[in-house]
């Protein structure tokens, strides 16, 4: 009674919300979903190839990173490529005999590549010393990371949040991915894409070799997969199968819809969305159980993209256009 | 002509005059017990207006997938310009320039139709990756060159003002239309049509026939297109082969196919009646 504001405190511990440790958190984790749909984009909105293994991708790129580091005493700035080019491999691996596929089975295939990535990384412990995962990896990046810190606090920031040099670096990778992938679709390479998303046998009728482009392109998801698999392992410290279970790829695909197919800003705005909501939604201060409001969360993101898929089917930024002219 | 029209064994090139630009020789697809293309043999002479016809379930469009890659043939042989074609990929024979198109159309409905059309042209630089990055320049330049050639090929479409819409937004008639144009996009010397008539009016249609005849005459393109409109085919092409039964069974002049017994035959499933139509010409056999 005597402070009005505490009924609005009931419901929201409004404290939180300027919790910047807090946000930084949650922007690393957007950043790293952008990251990651930046390459499904392609694949789904502008080559019409459902990939459904993109974690795997996630995985190989994090473990390759770990393992090559940690365990072979590889540079870590030079793990990195190496580890981009192992993903792509993998790619090339998997696309090859499973592009071929009708695009469902493609779809299945692609998510069953995924599982056994994970289910190797599980299960070879030599290599990736099983469910206890690989540490370690990571000496070169914290270094940095305290340089990045410093530098902030000397433009007279204090209490920078420990995660913000993660949080800057994983940002500055995902635009630069964006406007590069951008960029390149506006290409008459990214026109043949285009073409093969609406129609592959035209596109073969006109001397295009749909099947090298898919491929072209799962390499292009395939190389963002592992960026995000970097920022991941970087931000957790540690490699653990665990982390890589098909639930990540869906989550690609539920910031594709939010965000709209067929524009790779989308995905930004896809991932920013829904890592707000889902985490924001741990303030609200309801008369149940913790384990009752972490379900209610996604009780919720059900709900939004049901909406989203009567209301407006093209996400915020897709175009609606393309969506109802696909044949 | 000379030559009575009933003896018109697949006799390859033999009365074309022109030399022949495509051969099939033998061609064979089966689809478990159906033999769908039964050794199909024919010869198309360069720069003719050739018509494919046969009743339906002749094989015509089965043949058209197997000489453009589409399906692969379990026996024979088709040459192009000298070079063996059968079982290549699509894209390597569209490349060789023997282009197709479909009989259902293939509008990329979800690109504009300036994209339909750019996305055709041969030797665009910016289609590889290496290039994009490394030579930018050359992909804009040829960007350039190969939009105004595509706004020149609308034109005569009647397709230009509709530029900038969705191919989707177009009407099943002006898709058909924008099928051959992108189709002429790439160049082609030797365009294959599935049913290039169905679904346009009259008028649009002449003017795609009048355009095939230009193309003919000045850049010595040849077509081979299916069609049933067989007022278009006695009218306009040189030749007519006619398919039945996965066989080529006539190959000539079209007053001579009109009266071949075996094609009045397959049409009518070989019952012995004389059409009406068909006993004017036909008579001086």
């Amino acid at each position: 009674m005597s402070d009005p504001l505490s009924a609005f405190h009931l419901a929201v511990s409004f404290s939180a919300f300027t919790d910047i440790d807090f946000w930084t958190s949650v922007g690393i984790l957007a950043g790293t979903y952008a990251i990651f749909a930046t390459g499904l984009q392609m694949n789904v909105g502008f080559t019409g190839i459902f990939n459904f293994g993109q974690v795997g991708f996630m995985a190989i790129g994090a473990y390759s990173m770990a393992i090559l580091t940690a365990e072979h005493g590889v540079n870590f700035w030079l793990s990195l490529p190496i580890s981009i080019l192992i993903a792509i491999g993998f790619g090339l691996i998997i696309g090859l005999p499973s592009l071929r596929l009708r695009a469902d089975y493609f779809a299945i295939a692609t998510i069953a590549a995924a599982e056994a990535i994970r289910l190797v990384a599980l299960n070879a412990r030599d290599l990736t010393n099983g469910p206890q995962g690989i540490f370690g990896f990571d000496n070169s990046w914290n270094s940095v990371s305290d340089s990045i810190e410093e530098f902030i606090v000397d433009l007279g920031w204090t209490d920078v949040p420990s995660l913000f040099p993660l949080f800057l670096v994983t940002w500055v990778v995902a635009i630069v991915l964006i406007v590069g992938f951008s960029r390149i679709q506006r290409t008459p390479w990214g026109r043949v894409l285009r073409a093969i998303r609406e129609d592959e046998d035209a596109a073969r009728a006109l001397g295009k070799n749909a099947f090298s482009y898919k491929l072209q392109s799962l390499a292009f998801a395939a190389t963002t997969g592992a960026l995000a698999g970097f920022v991941l392992a970087l931000n957790l410290k540690f490699v653990v199968p665990d982390e890589f279970q098909p639930l990540v790829t869906f989550i690609g695909y539920v910031v594709l819809l939010l965000g709209g197919l067929a524009n790779y800003w989308g995905v930004v705005v896809g991932s920013v969305i829904l890592w707000t909501v889902l985490e924001g939604m741990r303030f609200v201060e309801l008369p149940l159980s913790e384990t009752k409001i972490a379900a209610l969360r996604f009780m919720i993101l059900g709900v939004v993209l049901i909406g989203l898929m009567a209301f407006r089917p093209q996400g915020a930024f897709g175009k609606r256009e393309e969506m109802v002219l696909g044949d | 002509m000379t030559e009575p029209a009933t003896a018109a064994a697949p006799a390859p090139a033999a009365d074309t005059g022109a030399r022949a630009i495509f051969e099939a020789d033998g061609i064979v697809k089966r689809f478990g017990g159906i033999q769908a293309v039964d050794g199909a043999t024919m010869s198309v002479g360069e720069a003719s207006i050739t018509a494919l016809i046969g009743p339906n379930g002749a094989g015509k469009t089965t043949f058209f997938n197997l000489i453009t890659g589409f399906y692969r043939p379990d026996g024979g042989r088709a040459v192009f310009a000298g070079r063996e074609v059968q079982g290549r990929p699509p894209y390597m024979i569209a490349r060789l320039g023997m282009v197709r198109t479909f009989q259902i159309t293939k509008a990329l409905s979800a690109m504009p139709v300036i994209d339909n059309m750019m996305l055709a042209a041969p030797n665009q630089p910016g289609e590889r990756l290496r290039n994009v990055i490394f030579r930018p320049a050359a992909s804009i330049r040829r960007e350039r060159e190969v939009r105004e050639q595509a706004l020149e090929l609308l034109e005569v479409f009647n397709l230009a003002k509709l530029a900038d819409q969705y191919a989707g937004t177009l009407s099943g008639g002006q898709r058909k239309l924008l099928e051959l144009a992108r189709a002429l996009m790439t160049r082609p010397r030797f365009l294959l049509l599935d049913e290039p008539m169905a679904g346009i009016n009259p008028t649009l249609g002449r003017r795609l026939l009048d355009h095939m005849q230009r193309l003919r005459a000045e850049d010595g393109v040849t077509f081979l297109f299916i069609e049933h409109d067989m007022e278009v085919v006695m009218n306009h092409a040189d030749r007519v082969i006619v398919m039945a039964e996965g066989k080529v069974i006539a190959d000539g002049e079209p007053h001579e196919v009109r009266a071949d017994e075996r094609v009045i035959d397959a049409y009518l499933g070989g019952a012995k009646v004389t059409p009406p139509g068909a006993d004017g010409e036909g008579a001086s056999e």
